[in-house]
């Protein structure tokens, strides 16, 4: 019984020590590990800072302009040649068309406020341009 | 332990299976020592459970002295993403206005260097603009550090590194970078060598963009639009360079918050090689230097004089002969020679006529208005370059006439942009700012009564409609300004030939969103303007097309100024009493 105790202590002594030995040395290898990834971190953050600077360098008004006129042959675009979205009127329905399913899909123009889609019928679906001109 | 309890069961033992009993001192001493061992073994035990209690307790809650310094080197704190160098500045959206780079510089220890003429032509070979003579003074001096080169190119670190010269060293720099060159040059700013602010944002923020007074280095949000800053100065040089000016300035100001969103001042700079430049291009024409400004102040003595009931719109001042004051004449640019009313006053820009109502108001009231408007004193903003204005010795009835139309008071773009900007957003002066505000009301203080602002707005429509500033219409816009043409005082007197030409103007007039301003120093007439110089001919179109270009950008909405809407929402009637030919 004694004798039992006594190896059963020296064999857990043993096994926590290599345990600890073990997480020991995992602990450092993720040191080196982590040591790596940071200065990895900071190289391409240096090189982030690089392409940031490119970047604008490269989309400076000047330059665009620059290319816009060998490109593009616009002049310069008159305030009225501008109009948001929310200005134009809204699409009026063709007054021939006596079918709503005879309209291509995206019936109404994409708007802020979103007119609800028109369920189709169920059963066999036609294309859509199919009917369009088709006079009764 | 294990040897403790062995001896003690032997102990035991031992005493069990002798059966001798002891006497006297033997016995004593027996009975001693075992005393002695159990207290002994009583306190280890005693150790040894405090000790694994300690143990348990600290595995089970964590809670002690020693953890709060393993978890600051456990903790996701632990990696922190270092922020290299100074921090970024950025415009309005984002756009980047200035980065540190790391870089590379090359130094020398000469005590190291073995051959000073030699390795001083192989570093020439391939940094070509140094001279080889400084080179050979430099690597040959007794001293252990001397620089190279600060800020090399990593093809020419590569190169030197491949010479192998012994006793050259590299260092890890960082080093500003503008992205975007001269266009914001007087607004950011540069550094010197050592990524020290030195003028401009970089200097006013240095501290927070280092980061040096233990702070984190935190980046700068400008009000700035990059694109409205860049059609500033693409017109502004265009203009500059057809009516031959030798400099300029612009401005465009929010109205509502007073945030810059453009600032240029020409001719300027590269901040990414400030030394290539002369004193005169880092000059901020708009922050740094005050003018007369001329009849563009014609609009606060008309806000003025109807602010405080003087006048009424109806009211006029007779204009036919030039003002004689202490050895002064005060006349007309464009003379009517006939009665004025308020608003034909201004319209026309009549120096008589204006003169006539602020001595009508008075030099104290003058003063006191213009005090009002921040023209007296210094703005505040945040920028280090920033002119105080050039205030009259005196302030009697001859220098109100002279100021009331521009003259004898010298103030700064700055200044006079925010100043318009409170006559025609309502009356209310905000301290203009380079940054960028949050979406909350900016306070400001009523300068004058809304009613005015709404008359000024008016008036300021009409000279573009149909007085001096015709040309700084712009379709689609409801343009409202006013021109100032003013000679420029060298040594004490006026140049004739010397003209500051300045046009201040506001959109859209039926509700003013933004300032625009834009003057040239001495412009010249050409062909195209018949030989006139004057603001009207020269910053009006500057003005004009700039609002065209950057309405659109800053998402103002077109209208149709020709409209019977528009013109009867701009109405002002001009109660002229010019004798019409019909009536003859």
């Amino acid at each position: 019984m004694r004798w039992n105790l006594t190896i059963l202590i020296s064999v857990v002594v043993i096994a926590v020590s290599y345990g600890l030995y073990q997480l020991s040395y995992e602990v450092q290898a993720l040191e080196k590990n982590i040591g790596k990834v940071r200065s990895e971190i900071l190289v391409n953050e240096q090189a982030i800072q690089i392409l940031k600077a490119e970047w604008a360098y490269q989309n400076r008004p000047a330059a665009i302009q620059e290319l816009t006129a060998k490109y593009l042959p616009l002049l310069l675009v008159a305030p009225y040649q501008v109009v948001a979205l929310r200005e134009l009127p809204e699409r009026q329905m063709d007054p021939s068309v006596k079918n709503i399913f005879g309209v291509p899909i995206p019936r109404t123009k994409p708007r802020f406020r979103r007119i609800p889609e028109i369920r189709l019928p169920n059963g066999a679906l036609h294309m859509a341009t199919y009917q369009l001109p088709r006079a009764e | 332990m294990g040897a403790f309890y062995s001896s003690n069961d032997g102990m035991d033992k031992a005493a069990h299976r002798s059966s001798i009993q002891l006497e006297g001192s033997a016995k004593e001493t027996l009975e001693q020592g075992r005393n002695r061992l159990v207290v002994a073994g009583v306190l280890f035990a005693f150790c040894f459970v405090i000790l694994a209690g300690r143990l348990v307790g600290l595995a089970l809650s964590g809670a002690g002295l020693s953890r709060t310094a393993s978890e600051q080197n456990v903790s996701p704190k632990a990696a922190p993403i270092p922020l290299v160098g100074r921090a970024p500045v950025y415009d309005r959206v984002g756009n980047l206005l200035a980065i540190t780079l790391d870089t590379v510089s090359l130094f020398a220890d000469p005590t190291k260097v073995l051959n000073a003429d030699d390795a001083a032509n192989k570093i020439k070979s391939v940094i070509g603009e140094l001279s080889s003579s400084s080179l050979v003074t430099k690597l040959g001096s007794k001293r252990n550090f001397v620089w190279v080169k600060r800020h090399l190119t990593p093809g020419q670190q590569q190169k030197i590194n491949d010479l192998g010269i012994p006793g050259l060293f590299f260092r890890n720099e960082e080093k500003r970078v503008y992205p975007l060159g001269p266009l914001t040059a007087h607004l950011v700013g540069y550094t010197d060598i050592d990524n020290k602010g030195i003028a401009g944002v970089e200097k006013y923020f240095d501290e927070k963009l280092s980061g040096k007074s233990g702070a984190q280095a935190e980046p700068v949000h400008l009000s700035v639009d990059m694109r409205v800053q860049y059609a500033l100065r693409d017109e502004l040089s265009r203009y500059m360079s057809i009516f031959r000016a030798v400099g300029a300035s612009g401005l465009v100001m929010d109205v509502e918050t007073s945030e810059i969103l453009g600032m240029v001042s020409l001719p300027d700079f590269d901040p990414n090689r400030p030394q290539d430049f002369p004193n005169n291009n880092k000059f901020n024409k708009t922050t740094l230097g005050v003018y007369e400004m001329g009849s563009t102040f014609k609009t606060f003595t008309t806000a003025m004089a109807l602010d405080l009931r003087s006048v009424s719109l109806r009211n006029g001042y007779d204009a036919t002969k030039p003002i004689r004051i202490a050895g002064f004449r005060i006349r007309d640019d464009h003379p009517k020679k006939r009665w004025l009313s308020v608003p034909e006053i201004y319209m026309y820009s009549s120096n008589i006529g204006t003169a006539k109502m602020a001595d009508a108001v008075g030099p104290k009231k003058h003063k006191a208005f213009l005090t009002k408007l921040g023209l007296l004193r210094k703005p505040a903003v945040e920028l280090p370059e920033v002119g105080a204005p050039i205030l009259p010795p005196r302030w009697n009835s001859l220098e109100t006439m002279t100021i009331s139309y521009g003259h004898g008071l010298s103030v700064s773009p700055l200044q006079l942009s925010t100043a318009v900007g409170a006559m025609v957003n309502g009356g209310i002066y905000r301290n203009p700012t380079i940054l960028k505000q949050a979406d909350a009301k900016i306070e400001g203080r009523q300068v004058i009564r809304k009613k005015t602002s709404d008359i000024v707005r008016k008036l300021m429509r009409l000279v573009v409609e149909k007085g001096t500033g015709k040309k700084a219409a712009a379709k689609g816009y409801l343009v409202g300004g006013k021109t100032g043409t003013a000679e420029k005082a060298i040594n004490g007197r006026y140049k004739r030939d010397a003209l500051i030409t300045s046009f201040v103007s506001a959109f859209p007039m039926n509700n003013p969103r933004y300032v625009v301003f834009a003057m040239l120093d001495e412009p010249k007439g050409n062909a195209s303007t018949h030989g006139y110089r004057s603001a009207g001919w020269t910053t009006a179109p500057i003005v004009s097309r700039l609002i065209s270009r950057i309405g659109p950008i800053l998402g103002i909405p077109t209208i149709d100024e020709g409209s019977e809407k528009m013109q009867r929402l701009m109405h002002i009637p001009t109660y002229s009493r010019e004798k019409k030919l019909a009536t003859f």
